[in-house]
């Protein structure tokens, strides 16, 4: 019996280490370690009130860190699993002596040792094709502390679940790796050396040795980055000041001079390599947010005086945001040009120093001053910049236009409604000398939904432009930003899946097929109309008003890129005011060319009264070269804007390779349009003219409304209930507004009116020559 | 005859050539993928929740107006109010108070989702999180408090915080002065017993009344998408800080010497466990979703999720039986607090972009 028993309960012991063991085993690493990392805070929080329990955890933990999850560390760096194990003798040691601040230090370094070595247990299996291994490995990490403004991101995971399906190399998905993983521990870094400095000033000995220890773990995770930036001198002296600082951690003497040494060795320190899209959206905002410096700078001061404070405020946020835009490129700019890189930090540096003195009532600088400062470093850190970096960057554009965004919620807190305003207006002309060229063509509904949200808008959430004119509270203006937020979001998106040449030569040959077509239609017919060898003179004006057209366009094109979108600001309404005299010219030109060319010279060919018909030659010239001129330039300005954005984006030759193709097909079609139109007879050629100008006239009157509506100038009354998809608003100019709708309506009656007015006179007419005709026969 | 089948062929080719220049509509795809997800259960929890709070909310309004019909009745002469109308001003404020303990916890319950959902954050910071103009204008709160009197407290913080310094009297500005009010009538002015400046009280409730009022309609209107699911949970679970550090700040770790006016009546450990619970209700709605992706991750999620309630629970029923912690030990237990925290909003962050759902800003 007593053998039987002992059977059993060996039997028994036997099963239970054996199904211990395989669960352990089975555990994965983020388990593994998780359980290792909160035994060890369970033995620090037990440490003064029950020794036992620390003892107890810190035996759980030692017993964790074992089998595969040790040896997965061993095979990727023997040293690592040194220190680890180095980590627990030490622990062991306080425990025997007492000691809470030492348990804390070596805590933190075992903890941070051990994401060292899941680091490279992760990075070597990428290394050597083994996915699987570097997805079970990952999670056995930190993440940014995240906030209610800032989120993890999951670029490591996503390269690896790529690499796994292959859509990336292993080059990619280390790059990825090490760029989410080094910014996250640097992070971690920052945040334990801004914590020590807290726990030291509350004299908390615990956490201060502990984030002591943590700091310099995460130093460790970043020091090849450093090695390889700074040199192994550099790193020497590093790893020194922080031992230093572990010791004086644990001692209690003063660690305020070892914590600049520190902050002094990691300034300009940049662990994560910025990929080269990021390099490009850096390099973007840095010229962009020094060159928004002095535009604020200049409204805020007069006379040698600060005027408007908040206008200051402004121009310090945006510097600040260039000094952070440079200090992540100053390393990799030194490798191009380290003279310039110097003269470019020298001059940024005494740009903040002026802005500083401005915003705390020192002295203030002119707004000259500021002006050349800006443009001298501009001009020099372009000079040291690579080509690529030069390119328009839309990530860029996007990250502006939510700095002025919140440069207008700011305002409005502050209840400064022009203010905010004209923070918006910036906002606006960002997003048009940039990221709208690509959504009117990849993404027109949101240009359509952005539009609403910028300005006048009466959806859901109103436009910004109608809430700060009608100084709504901020509650209101804050909804609707994050309704744009959500746009712009999905805008970027959007964006960012059609970045090829191709897609951008695309991008600007349906821009200006688009735009040539309108005035190709109403050129094109009314020329052919214009037949006899009488009527063909009128054609000159109208290409006159082509050429006219097409040179405005290119003394557009030759205004700097800043200046235009200083003048973007008023791109809406400037279309606006050209798009009216369009119409209006057009209305006056229909209105000459069927009452008076064709009925008039139809019942000529009767009566012989041509001469009668063509009086007034100097009003209708300059109606046909107006005519000729806004058919043209009516949206010539923003399709300047938008060519610029994408010759930054795509270059000069992919740009005007689209734009050659696009002209060569609105020409074409322009050509049939005539050839068939010339050869119909007369009454075909009025009936298509018509129709076809008749068409255009809706479009733009629709489209006319539209704009209007968006600055502002007329009121918006949404049809409800009526969807319209976004392609009518783009291509026919309808719009679901009650007013939209009844100015079309209105000139559709205005023309088919005309058509039944001009018959019936007609009508009425060959009566009346008829009549008298009989007359005189008998 | 040849002259009008030209204008036909004409016709055609130019309306062929207009339309072939629209581009093309598109049309989404059928969903024909259904969202794993659950997400009526957290509408429904929501939307039980704020029942509860606009009862809670009406009790301290009716409260709040019995204190001030007899405020008003005695000329807003409290020295009046207090000698001829004592039992009835106690148990009017009594009242309030209770009101105001059974709403405040009713609506931490609900904050996981509020503050986490882009569309209903707002009423998150009139509520409960928004500072005032004068000591954050960055996160000040959108509401300027006009008071019966015609008297305007311009920004003055989110209104949970407004009530509490106002019935408890931690804000000197809020309450009379020189006016002590036993009002529990046991012998002694303990901590949190002040008559309010009744125009104060009136004029925060009502306006606290009304907000809630409009929070239930937003929320009737809401309809909960996986990105909100997914947002909540990352914008609020890593919070853990901001709650342990007005924990660490608050009288129930720094007692007497505490400076901070409001926490002064619930243990912000007590806020957290309610914030976690909202959360684990949505994470039971999208665990489903995760399970497709990785059934491990799920169960790991959600076990780190409740061990951190755990947690929580655990530091505050050794603070119910007594113990008191230390600042350190507090600053120990928030940064471990916040380690957890992070880990679980790391992970879900990771899952999000897995599976595609954009975590809005």
């Amino acid at each position: 019996m007593k053998n039987v028993l002992r059977c059993l309960f060996a039997l028994t012991l036997l099963f239970s280490l054996t199904s211990y063991q395989v669960r352990a085993d089975a555990l994965p690493p983020s388990q593994v370690a998780e359980q290792i990392r909160s035994s060890l805070f369970t033995a620090q929080m037990s440490f003064a009130s029950d020794p036992s329990v620390t003892q107890m955890e810190f035996d759980r933990a030692r017993s964790a860190y074992a089998d595969e999850f040790q040896r997965a560390i061993v095979d990727a760096d023997v040293k690592v699993d040194e220190s680890i194990r180095a980590g627990f003798e030490q622990m062991q040691a306080a425990i025997t002596n007492n000691s809470a601040a030492d348990f804390a230090l070596a805590r933190a370094q075992t903890w941070t040792a051990i994401l060292h070595g899941s680091y490279l247990v992760v990075e070597h299996a990428i290394q050597n094709n083994r996915p699987d291994l570097a997805q079970s490995w990952l999670p056995v990490r930190e993440y940014r502390t995240a906030t209610r403004f800032s989120r993890p991101n999951a670029d490591a995971t996503l390269a690896l679940k790529n690499l796994a399906a292959q859509s990336i190399n292993t080059e990619e998905a280390l790059q990825f790796l090490h760029a989410d993983l080094f910014d996250t521990y640097q992070a971690r870094l920052n945040e334990a050396l801004r914590d020590l400095e807290s726990a030291d000033q509350n004299d908390f000995p615990i956490r201060r040795a502990e984030l002591a220890g943590l700091a310099s773990g995460y130093f460790q995770i970043l020091a090849p980055a450093y090695l390889k930036q700074r040199g192994v001198d550099s790193l020497d002296e590093t790893q020194r000041i922080f031992s230093d600082l572990q010791s004086a951690a644990v001692s209690g003497a003063g660690i305020q001079p070892l914590l600049d040494s520190v902050r002094a060795a990691l300034d300009g320190f940049r662990a994560a390599p910025l990929t080269p899209a990021e390099q490009s959206r850096r390099a973007g905002q840095l010229i962009r947010y020094l060159n928004l410096v002095p535009v604020e700078y200049e409204r805020g001061v007069a006379d040698g005086k600060v005027t408007k404070a908040l206008e200051i405020q402004e121009a310090v946020t945006f510097h600040e945001a260039a000094q952070a835009a440079f200090d992540d490129l100053r390393d990799l700019l030194n490798q191009y040009d380290p003279a310039k890189t110097e003269q470019a930090a020298q001059l940024i540096e005494k740009m903040g120093e002026q802005l500083d003195s401005a915003s705390t009532g020192g002295e203030v600088a002119s707004a000259d001053e500021i002006t050349k400062g800006t443009e001298e470093a501009v001009s020099i850190l372009q000079a040291a910049m690579p080509e690529e970096w030069q390119k328009g960057s839309a990530a860029g554009d996007f990250d502006v236009i939510a700095s002025m965004l919140d440069q207008m919620e700011n305002a409005v807190r502050q209840n400064d409604y022009a203010l905010a305003e004209s923070a918006r207006l910036e906002a606006y002309a960002m997003m048009e000398t940039g990221p709208e060229a690509r959504l009117v063509v990849f993404a027109p509904q949101l240009k359509l939904t952005l539009e609403e949200l910028f300005w006048n808008g009466q959806g859901e959430h109103k436009g910004l432009a109608y809430l700060i004119k009608e100084n709504a509270p901020y509650s209101e203006i804050k909804a609707t930003r994050a309704e744009l937020d959500r746009s712009l979001t999905q805008a970027q998106k959007e964006i960012g899946k059609n970045t090829a040449p191709a897609a951008i030569a695309v991008n600007a040959g349906i821009i200006v097929f688009r735009e040539g077509l309108e005035a190709v239609v109403i050129l094109a017919s009314l020329m052919s109309s214009l037949k006899s060898a009488e009527e063909r003179k009128y054609r000159k004006p109208m290409w006159v008003g082509v050429g006219l057209a097409l040179a405005a366009t290119a003394f557009t094109w030759m205004l700097a890129h800043e200046l235009l979108r200083s003048l973007a600001r008023y791109g809406e309404k400037l279309e606006a005011v050209v798009s009216l005299v369009a119409i209006a010219i057009l209305l006056l030109i229909m209105n000459w060319f069927f009452h008076n060319t064709y009925w008039t010279g139809w019942i000529a060919n009767f009566h012989s009264q041509k001469r009668r018909l063509l009086s007034k030659e100097t009003g209708l010239w300059v109606g046909l070269i107006t005519l000729g001129f806004t058919s043209v330039y009516r949206e010539g300005f923003e399709i300047v804007l938008f060519m610029q954005a994408l010759v930054l984006e795509g270059g000069i030759v992919t740009v005007l390779l689209g734009v050659l193709a696009s002209l060569a097909a609105v020409v074409l079609f322009g050509m049939i349009v005539f050839s068939l139109q010339k050869a119909l007879p007369y009454m075909k050629i009025l009936i298509v003219t018509g129709v076809l100008i008749g068409s255009v006239l809706l479009q733009m009157v629709g489209s006319t409304v539209h704009v209007f509506q968006v600055v502002g100038w007329l009121p918006i009354h949404v049809v409800q209930g009526m969807n319209v998809p976004y392609w009518m608003g783009t291509w026919f100019g309808v719009y679901p507004t009650w007013e939209g709708l009844a100015f079309q309506l209105a000139s559709a009656i205005f023309v088919v009116g005309s058509y039944y007015l001009a018959e019936g006179l007609r009508h009425a007419r060959l009566k009346n020559i008829s009549n008298k005709s009989q007359v005189a026969h008998s | 005859m040849v002259r009008t089948q030209r204008f036909f062929i004409v016709s055609i080719v130019l309306m062929v050539l207009i339309s072939a220049c629209a581009p093309a509509t598109s049309v989404p795809a059928a969903e024909t993928v259904k969202s794993q997800a659950d997400l009526g259960g957290i509408k429904t929890y929501l939307t039980g929740k704020i029942g509860e709070l606009k009862s809670s909310s009406t009790q301290l309004k009716a409260a709040s107006d019995t204190y001030y019909e007899l405020a008003q009745a005695s000329g807003f002469d409290y020295v009046a109010l207090w000698t001829d109308h004592s039992s009835e001003v106690s148990k009017a404020l009594l009242d309030a108070k209770s009101a105001w303990l059974a709403a405040s916890p009713l609506y931490e319950q609900m904050e996981g989702i509020v503050a986490g959902t882009p569309s209903l954050a707002e009423y998150d910071v009139i509520l409960d999180a928004g500072g005032s103009g004068e000591d954050d204008p960055e996160n000040a709160v959108p509401f300027d408090i006009t008071l019966p009197d015609g008297r305007v407290l311009p920004k003055p913080g989110n209104l949970f915080g407004v009530l509490e310094t106002t019935l408890w009297g931690t804000n000197p500005d809020y309450v009379v002065s020189n006016m002590e009010a036993d009002l529990d009538a046991n012998g002694t002015v303990d901590f949190g017993e002040a008559l309010p400046d009744a125009n104060i009280l009136k004029g925060a409730v009502d306006l606290f009344d009304q907000y809630v009022s409009d929070l239930d309609t937003a929320i009737q209107a809401w309809i909960p998408t996986e990105s909100d699911a997914f947002t909540s949970l990352v914008v609020m679970v890593p919070t853990m800080n901001e709650y342990f550090e007005s924990w660490k700040n608050s009288r129930f770790v720094a007692g007497d010497a505490s400076t901070q006016s409001d926490f002064v009546a619930i243990s912000r450990l007590a806020d957290i466990q309610d914030i976690l619970s909202s959360l684990q209700v949505v994470y039971v709605g999208v665990k489903p979703l995760i399970v497709t992706l990785n059934s491990d991750q799920a169960t790991q999620i959600e076990n780190d999720l409740g061990g951190l309630k755990d947690f929580v629970a655990d530091v505050y029923k050794q603070e119910q039986d007594g113990k008191r912690f230390t600042a350190e030990e507090a600053d120990l237990l928030g940064a471990e607090a916040q380690n957890r925290a992070t880990a679980i909003a790391g992970q879900i962050s990771q899952v999000a972009a897995s599976l595609g759902i954009a975590i809005e800003e």
